[in-house]
């Protein structure tokens, strides 16, 4: 009798999330048709018209081809000079122009392979999340946990696809286009704001349009996939008692919203990320691969949907004090950390968009060098403290470091990313005993320390141990000399430039307000309206067989754990 | 005829059967099982949380045999699965009326 209502349930408390949606989906579809009908350049579906010659350039990113010139500029007589010089060799040289055409589309083709290539790799990091959460959680709760990973990735992309990629990246061409990938013209057109004060991105809705293009399609895999991982977060802070219905709302919020819209200021050409042109902050806020736009996003959502559904039944004492719920699958738990790792290699190396910038070498050095102080730390605060070395918490530590060089892995050196790996380890120790013993925030696999607490970190390191060497005119600032040097890059606090520091700080924790904010106001009503957790009876049972039908184990009938 | 239900360690299983095998047994189940005794468990640590492990895993080996074997069975039992700290299990013996061979119907101490 029992499973005909739970489907039944399923099915009521999706429709309303699920009509919303697609009315919202829909609204969106006919107001950019309308409201942009295209006057902008014209897409490349076809890819046959994305890198010319335009595109090539030298290892230091010297452009072949002078910048036509801008009667506006007061280096206007130069610009004339040097483009009008380039005009009269070409045109005596048409062999070389021909081939430069030629270079230039390689160029764009072999940062195609990379971008696509390493956000294959992200995507596998889907299989590592749903391996590592379901592994920290109890047996009865497997199979939950294996649909709430899958449903991410399904319901999350549904969401990005129709809104989020153009909240998102509408107008990343203006202030930020990437031009490794032939640059995303098309992509123009702030719904809200504009020039360096955009707010939300207006182009590329539904992926038609001027979203069907080549280049911008290219990018859009690799940032879907970003998007997913911040989607997958919440999943460890959620499970073992959130209804399959409000997860799948949740998901939909995330990838339309509440990620693509602080993605937007820092990635698509945003506010913050001109910071350091409006309002003279170090080159703007900057987060090379996503501390802050992915993790701490992911995880500060995470930390108001746990607040919201509340702990597990259990999880909390009488005389208010925790109860451990040992992991039920430490394979699982230490193969999906592995598997995070392997998929890092794309997902930080990968967001320089291109295999022509080499500093893609430091970039992965860094990554696994923050990974295993990471884990190192962790793995010795544990067994220092505690006596045993705890295999959870030396993933989650690994995944700690991982999360905080995200943001800091171009611009700092080796051994910077040793130290911000064994900072992250040491915080993310620090916080889950913080969230389980004084806030009593119930975070099944560490969701919230991990990729909120040190997402923030990575963000804030950038604005410490930034060295200067790379991204010199990044957010179009300091082109030709920063801090009166020339090539100088983002540069941290301990190599002068207090600036991009106080950028740092103040974007990192606009990052959590907003994420845990926007996340708490929403689901505040949404709880009020209809419960998002599950009756105790079902969450006492284990929600595998009332949700969904099917135990991940048929065979396993005595229950191991206890408590008294 | 007697039955000899033994709760010994998991750990222990090969040389116990070892022991039952140089005194030729004619059979022998063993089932993984899981209890506690008088300690009541243990308890444990998990990211930085205490808990206690209420059922210890064990393994339940049962023979039936004849009243004269019983000695040497229990003495093999008890030299192959002693480590001597707590936790190594009991023995129980208990009377058998009836033993009944499935393929053949043969009934008492031939059936064994």
């Amino acid at each position: 009798m029992r499973q005909p209502i739970a489907r039944h349930t399923l099915r009521r408390s999706l429709m309303p999330g699920v009509a919303m949606i697609l009315l919202l989906a829909g609204m969106f579809a006919v107001g950019s048709t309308l409201c942009f009908a295209d006057d902008g350049p014209k897409p490349d579906p076809a890819g046959i018209a994305t890198g010319d010659r335009t595109s090539v350039q030298d290892a230091a990113g010297n452009l072949l081809v002078p910048a036509t010139p801008d009667p506006t500029s007061p280096d206007f007589a130069a610009q004339k000079k040097a483009y009008g010089e380039f005009q009269a060799q070409m045109a005596k040289e048409p062999i070389a122009a021909k081939l430069a055409d030629s270079l230039g589309h390689v160029r764009i083709s072999t940062n195609f392979s990379w971008t696509l290539l390493t956000g294959y790799l992200v995507l596998f990091m889907q299989a590592g999340f749903a391996l590592l959460t379901c592994g920290l959680v109890r047996k009865k709760n497997a199979a939950h946990l294996m649909m709430l990973n899958f449903a991410a990735f399904v319901f999350a992309l549904l969401a990005y696809y129709a809104v989020g990629y153009a909240f998102q990246f509408g107008a990343v061409a203006i202030n930020a286009a990437p031009t490794n990938l032939g640059g995303t013209p098309t992509l123009n057109t702030f719904l809200l704001g504009h020039g360096s004060w955009g707010f939300l991105g207006g182009k590329g809705f539904f992926l038609s349009g001027p979203g069907y293009d080549a280049g911008s399609l290219c990018l859009t895999l690799f940032e879907f996939v970003f998007m997913e991982t911040a989607g997958y977060i919440i999943v460890g802070a959620v499970c073992e008692r959130i209804t399959f219905g409000a997860f799948i709302l949740c998901e939909f919020f995330i990838g339309g919203i509440l990620y693509p819209v602080f993605g937007c200021w820092v990635w698509g050409g945003g506010w913050m990320s001109q910071l350091g042109t409006t309002m003279h902050l170090g080159h703007g806020y900057v987060d090379f691969a996503g501390s802050s736009v992915v993790h701490a996003v992911g995880g500060f959502c995470a930390m108001a949907l746990a607040m919201i559904l509340g702990p597990r039944l259990g999880k909390y004492g009488p005389d208010g004090k925790p109860r451990a719920f040992p992991a039920h699958n430490i394979v699982f738990v230490v193969t999906g950390t592995f598997i995070l790792l392997f998929g890092w290699m794309g997902f930080n190396p990968g967001s320089t968009l291109g295999a022509t910038d080499l500093r893609i070498s430091v970039i992965a050095m860094n990554t696994n060098l923050a990974a295993v102080s990471g884990s190192a730390t962790a793995l010795l605060f544990w067994y220092l403290i505690f006596k045993k070395p705890d295999i959870t918490m030396a993933c989650n530590g690994m995944l700690a470091g991982l999360v905080a060089i995200t943001a800091p892995c171009a611009f700092v050196s080796p051994n910077s990313a040793v130290l911000i790996g064994v900072l992250a380890g040491l915080l993310v120790c620090g916080g889950v005993l913080f969230n389980e013993r004084i806030l009593k925030v119930d975070d099944p696999c560490g969701a919230i320390s991990v990729h909120g607490y040190c997402g923030w970190l990575g963000a804030v390191s950038v604005g410490i141990f930034a060295d200067g060497a790379y991204g010199s005119g990044w957010n179009g600032v300091g082109a030709t000399s920063y801090l009166g040097q020339a090539g100088q890059g983002v540069t941290g606090l301990l190599h002068g430039d207090f600036s991009q520091f106080e950028c740092q700080l103040m974007g990192a924790t606009l990052c959590a307000v907003w994420a845990f904010g926007a996340t708490y106001g929403v689901f505040w009503v949404v709880n009020k309206v209809k419960s998002m957790r599950v009756s105790p009876e079902v969450e006492l049972e284990g929600l595998d067989v009332p949700e969904f039908g099917i135990p991940a184990y048929p065979e396993d009938a005595l229950v191991s754990f206890s408590h008294k | 005829m007697k039955r000899i239900d033994a709760v010994i360690r998991p750990e222990r299983l090969d040389q116990v059967k070892a022991l039952l095998s140089g005194i030729e047994i004619l059979g022998a189940t063993a089932a993984e099982v899981r209890g506690f005794g008088r300690q009541r468990g243990h308890t444990e640590m998990y990211r930085g949380t205490e808990y206690s492990v209420d059922f210890l895993p064990k393994i339940l080996l049962t023979i039936v045999a004849a009243d004269e074997r019983v000695d040497k069975i229990v003495d093999a039992i008890i030299q192959g699965g002693r480590t001597g700290k707590l936790g190594d299990g009991k023995i129980f013996v208990t009377p058998v009326d009836e033993v009944i061979r499935i393929r053949t119907g043969e009934r008492g101490p031939a059936a064994l």
